[in-house]
């Protein structure tokens, strides 16, 4: 078995690139991007922020200890560079200087004379809102209380409100979107994996003199292409079953519930178009020096288009529209539906199963193409 | 006989198509890729009005501080919170239901609920919407209650007084730098990147000055001129190309991309072409310490600057400041973060003392690493080609 | 006659396998050196050691009298060196190749152009020059390589194996281009083991094998070391054993083998062997279909030195 034997041969030579992107896989798709805990009541969102306290009194740690209490304080050096740094990169989204005589001028009415440093974005908001309400209700309240402590208990007091909060979700959604996350990102480790063997494989197939060697040798020619396709299929299968092995190693069991099995399932449609793209590729390039380039072309830009690194709704509208003729984006899409709905049942996955058909009529029209392609090489 | 190596060696490089590709093209797709990707993450994390729902009832029209909050706050202003539709409660379940809403309100006679569906920013400002109502109800007890007791009869007008201060906008004094855009960050390593992948460039040229790398090597090595003209004409054409590669880039970003390097051009120059010096350096000690072939090095020297690009940010920016934070002596020595830092540097604080320290940097590791370099290559005899 | 290249005593070994082993031999001035050796005899390792590109354990090599390094730009700019392997730029075409190559030997640059197309018309290269190798077919490439090497018109020239896998057109385009070379007063270090080659360009040969001179001289001398002098193929439909093992009893007759229709006589003497031979199978009645006589060839002589054939 020549073709098989040839598949292995290079499965071996390139087994450190395969290793290297199931690698990435695991590293990247398994982190746990979102901060939040399982959880079946609300959770608050606590803005990350620095405190510098210039002024040593009472009021001045009053506030320090109520932004303990509903913020994440976060420790960096105290010179100005840790702190522009930390804002910078989003460590802290919101920065309170408390300046040295804080105490006295909200005692005199005045508003503290505090300065910020803000990220802009809307966690500072939320931090700014915070500190927005405490003065004021310092400042209303200090008219009536002189006694500083007695101020500060009648402060927190005031604020401390927790209004009844229902939450309707019913479903784990931040394991689940981890699972979808991590298939997600296998959309990109698939296509490369599966392109770049498959290519470099039947690009040693396709060089012209090897070529002609099986035209002319025993070998039927149709049997040939036979066997390329199974090889490529089995190699194909065991990527899918690998990537299934190591999400029930990072998941546990919930690789195999019906919704697991559901992302299987597209993961292994979404093999299949990639087997079609690999070799429609592998017809139109000959080159093996070429086939890296261009896979790394195809596999990143679907990538960074269709969601696999980025979650969709961050993506701009305008490339979610150029996305739509990617097959990547279906793939992704049936993930994030799966992570989000709420009741499995036949009639509720309708938009999975038409996902579904747009991958595999994308497969066809890969083939279709490779036929195109490859009547046209022969004439050549 | 230098300037005649110089030309010829110009002319390998810039005809070399995977070359050219990996150096000058693959940067300017990925470029692409990350202004895509990236253009509208800011701008999603930046606050906006979100929507929201009030369940129609006689509570909330007669809840007189609530429905007055919520004008308050729906209000076409620059404090403005949400938008709010007054509806029945099947459509508002179905409006949560279709992510058309963040959430909606329900009132009760005594009470006020809050329905949502996610736990998040937004939905933590609806919370903090309606806990900041129900505190400044406290606060106007509390007030009234304690006037009242010090003899304070007219409750109206301290009702009126503290309603107005709560009304006040209070403002601080706001220190922040400017330029905080971080995606920035991304093109930078990006450019790092560029740069060090010119290491291939410079072990191109290596290798065919190596007898046991490349049959040409080995007839360079029969010609009657010391090795040392024939690399260092090599490997200043190899300068050429890649910071001709680099000056493509830029202008591409520049141009294209509408990158903001916030800079004197010749600072952002003289970066460029240190860093270029330093993914010279970076080719030239991959190729002559390293025993093995061709293509194993340039694989090598693929990973090699994956990996450092992965620690100044390429995949993720947080994964820099992490170690910028906890372990500074790993971006200090890794040129790929000395490359990332000085554009923030100069795009952040501008030009002082952090730029200039990492072209320092740049410049000693590149030393370094084409010292040893050189050692080696001196040190090399082959005892077999 | 001048000696250009006096080796001496040269040993050198790859790890535990003596690769050379206590060479000497001089090349004079204006002859064809033919080093002749099966793979692996040590044929590259000496020529690479010769130009010092190679670390050698033991040995002194002088080249134009002089003591061989590294660094010997003087000696070096006389040399020119074509090896195995095609060693060209796969971005510069034919003639910038060339160019290239001569550029680092000649500065001048009108003296370089001449130069270049001497060596282009030399090889029979003048439609291809603005070709890439990638274009080029295996003998054109092998010409190539050659152009390469020689065209800053060097006095000395190693040639190792130039004609591996070339087709026969090519190969004689090459081979007259070497004694071209040597007629225009280059001397010529060629290695091979194409004996063939040998007998009809070398005016010396050394055969090599496993590190150690075998046999030196002119090919005459060598095949004198032959024992045998003819070789009689005979292709007969029928002959019986009686008449073969009559034809052993000739006085000159070394050896005769039958295999299948043919039989092959060698003699250790050669004067008068095929008209005996016709002349006695004629008075036997043994009708023939073919019969031809062999002069020993010099794979015969390496046969004969070291029980083994030349290319295998």
């Amino acid at each position: 078995m020549t073709v098989f034997k040839t598949f292995w041969k290079v499965v071996k030579r390139y087994k450190g690139t395969i290793i290297g992107f199931t690698l990435m896989l695991v590293i990247f798709g398994s982190i746990n991007m979102s901060s939040n805990d399982v959880t079946s009541s609300f959770k608050e969102t606590k803005p990350d922020i620095i405190i510098v306290n210039n002024d040593n009194t009472i009021l001045a740690d009053g506030l320090v200890s109520y932004f303990k209490e509903n913020a994440n304080i976060i420790d960096v050096k105290n010179t100005e560079r840790a702190i522009d740094d930390a804002i910078f990169y989003r460590d802290a989204s919101y920065v309170i200087y408390i300046p040295d005589g804080y105490e006295d001028n909200i005692l005199n009415g005045g508003n503290g004379n505090i300065e910020i440093k803000s990220s802009g974005d809307y966690t500072s908001n939320l931090a700014e809102m915070l500190l927005t309400r405490y003065i004021k209700a310092i400042k209303v309240l200090s008219k009536e209380y002189s006694d500083k402590t007695t101020l500060l208990s009648k402060v927190n007091n005031a604020l401390d409100e927790n209004s009844k909060v229902e939450l309707t979700t019913k479903i784990n959604t931040t394991e689940l979107s981890r699972l979808s996350r991590y298939y997600n990102f296998a959309s990109y480790t698939l296509i490369a994996v599966i392109l770049f063997i498959i290519c470099l494989v039947l690009s040693s197939f396709n060089k012209e003199t090897t070529r002609k060697r099986i035209v002319v040798s025993s070998m039927d020619y149709k049997k040939h292409n036979k066997y390329i396709l199974i090889a490529s299929s089995l190699y194909s299968i065991f990527v899918v079953i690998l990537y299934t092995i190591l999400a029930f190693i990072i998941f546990g069991s919930l690789t195999f519930t019906e919704r697991g099995l559901l992302y299987i399932l597209n993961t292994f449609i979404f093999s299949f178009v990639a087997l079609c793209m690999a070799l429609f590729i592998s017809t139109l390039v000959k080159n093996k020096e070429a086939v890296s380039g261009i896979v790394n072309v195809v596999a990143l830009s679907q990538a960074f288009l269709c969601g696999a690194f980025i979650p969709v709704v961050w993506l701009p509208e305008s490339v979610i529209k150029i996305a739509h003729v990617l097959p990547a984006y279906w793939y992704i899409n049936t993930n994030d539906f799966l992570a989000e709905l709420e009741v499995l049942s036949f009639t509720n996955l309708k938009p999975i199963w038409i996902n579904m058909l747009i991958l595999i009529i994308f497969a066809i029209i890969f083939i279709i193409l490779n036929n195109i392609a490859s009547r046209k090489k022969m004439v050549l | 006989m230098f300037i005649h190596n110089f030309k010829y060696s110009l002319k390998v490089l810039f005809r070399n198509k995977s070359l050219i590709f990996w150096t000058f093209i693959f940067p300017i797709l990925l470029g692409t890729f990350f202004h895509m990707a990236f253009k509208d993450i800011e701008n999603n994390e930046t606050f906006h009005a979100f929507d929201i729902a009030v369940v129609n009832s006689p509570y909330y029209e007669n809840n007189t501080i609530f429905k007055k909050a919520i004008n308050e706050a729906s209000k076409e202003s620059d404090n403005k919170l949400f938008n709010v539709k007054v509806v029945n409660k099947k459509d508002a379940s179905k409006m949560l239901e279709n992510k058309e809403i963040t959430g909606y309100l329900e009132f009760s006679n005594s009470d006020v609920n809050i329905i949502i569906n996610d736990n998040g920013i937004y939905e933590t400002i609806l919370k903090f919407f309606v806990d900041e109502v129900n505190s400044n109800k406290k606060i106007i007890e509390n007030t009234v209650n304690e006037e009242i007791s010090k003899g304070n009869l007219d409750y109206q007008m301290v009702i009126s007084n503290v309603m107005e201060k709560l009304n006040e906008t209070v403002e601080f004094k706001n220190i922040s730098r400017s330029n905080l855009s971080y995606t920035m960050i991304e093109y930078y390593t990006l450019i790092a990147m560029a740069a060090l992948y010119g290491g291939a460039i410079s072990m191109y040229i290596i290798n065919k000055n190596m007898p046991n790398m490349s049959s040409v090597g080995k007839r360079n090595s029969t010609a009657p001129i010391p090795k040392s003209t024939l690399l260092l004409s090599g490997l200043l054409a190899s300068l050429v190309v890649q910071i001709t590669g680099l000056i493509l880039l830029f202008i591409y970003t520049i141009f294209i991309l509408k990158i903001d390097y916030n800079s004197n051009i010749w600072l952002i120059a003289l970066l460029a072409v240190v860093g270029s010096l330093a993914g010279l350096s970076l080719g030239c000690i991959i190729g002559t310490i390293l025993k093995t072939n061709e293509n194993a090095k340039s694989g090598i020297l693929i990973a090699v600057t994956m990996f450092l690009s992965f620690l100044s940010g390429m995949m993720g920016i947080t994964m820099k400041y992490v170690i910028d934070k906890n372990i500074p002596i790993l971006n200090m020595i890794n040129p790929a973060a000395m490359i990332t830092d000085g554009f923030y540097a100069l795009y952040y604080y501008g030009f002082e003392s952090r730029y200039i320290f990492n072209i320092l940097s740049l410049i000693v590791f590149s030393l370094i690493m084409l010292l040893i370099s050189s050692i080696s290559l001196r040190r090399q005899k082959y005892d077999s080609i | 006659m001048k000696k250009i290249i006096e080796v001496k005593n040269l040993s050198k070994s790859y790890k535990n396998l003596k690769a050379i082993d206590d060479l000497s031999f001089d090349v004079y001035e204006g002859e064809i050196l033919g080093l002749l050796g099966p793979n692996g005899s040590g044929k590259s390792t000496t020529i690479n050691s010769i130009l010092n590109l190679l670390e050698f354990e033991k040995g002194t090599i002088k080249i134009f009298g002089k003591i061989m390094k590294p660094d010997a730009y003087d000696i070096k700019r006389d040399i020119g060196v074509i090896f195995q392997e095609v060693a060209v730029f796969e971005e510069l075409t034919v003639y910038e190749n060339i160019d290239y190559f001569c550029g680092l030997y000649v500065s001048d640059k009108l003296l370089r152009k001449s130069y270049v197309e001497d060596a282009i018309n030399l090889v029979g290269l003048k439609e291809f020059t603005k070709f890439y190798p990638k274009q080029l077919s295996g003998g054109l490439l092998r010409r190539l390589n050659i152009a390469c090497g020689i065209a800053h018109k060097p006095k000395l020239i190693f040639l190792d194996e130039p004609t591996v896998a070339v087709d026969p057109q090519s190969r004689n385009n090459i081979l007259d281009g070497i004694k071209k070379l040597r007629d225009d007063g280059a001397t010529i270090v060629y290695t091979t083991h194409y004996m063939e080659e040998v007998e009809m360009i070398c005016d010396r040969i050394i055969i090599l094998d496993k590190g150690k001179i075998l046999a030196e001289g002119t090919t005459d001398e060598l095949k004198s070391l032959a024992k045998l002098e003819e070789k009689i193929t005979l292709e007969v439909k029928k002959i019986s054993s009686k008449v073969v093992d009559e034809i052993k009893t000739f006085k000159t007759v070394d050896s005769v083998i039958q295999n299948g229709n043919n039989l092959v006589i060698t003699y250790k003497k050669g004067k008068d062997n095929l008209g005996e031979l016709t002349s006695f199978l004629h008075s036997k009645k043994v009708t023939y279909s073919k019969i031809f006589s062999e002069r020993p060839t010099l794979n015969d002589v390496f046969l004969e030195l070291t029980g083994k054939d030349l290319r295998d």
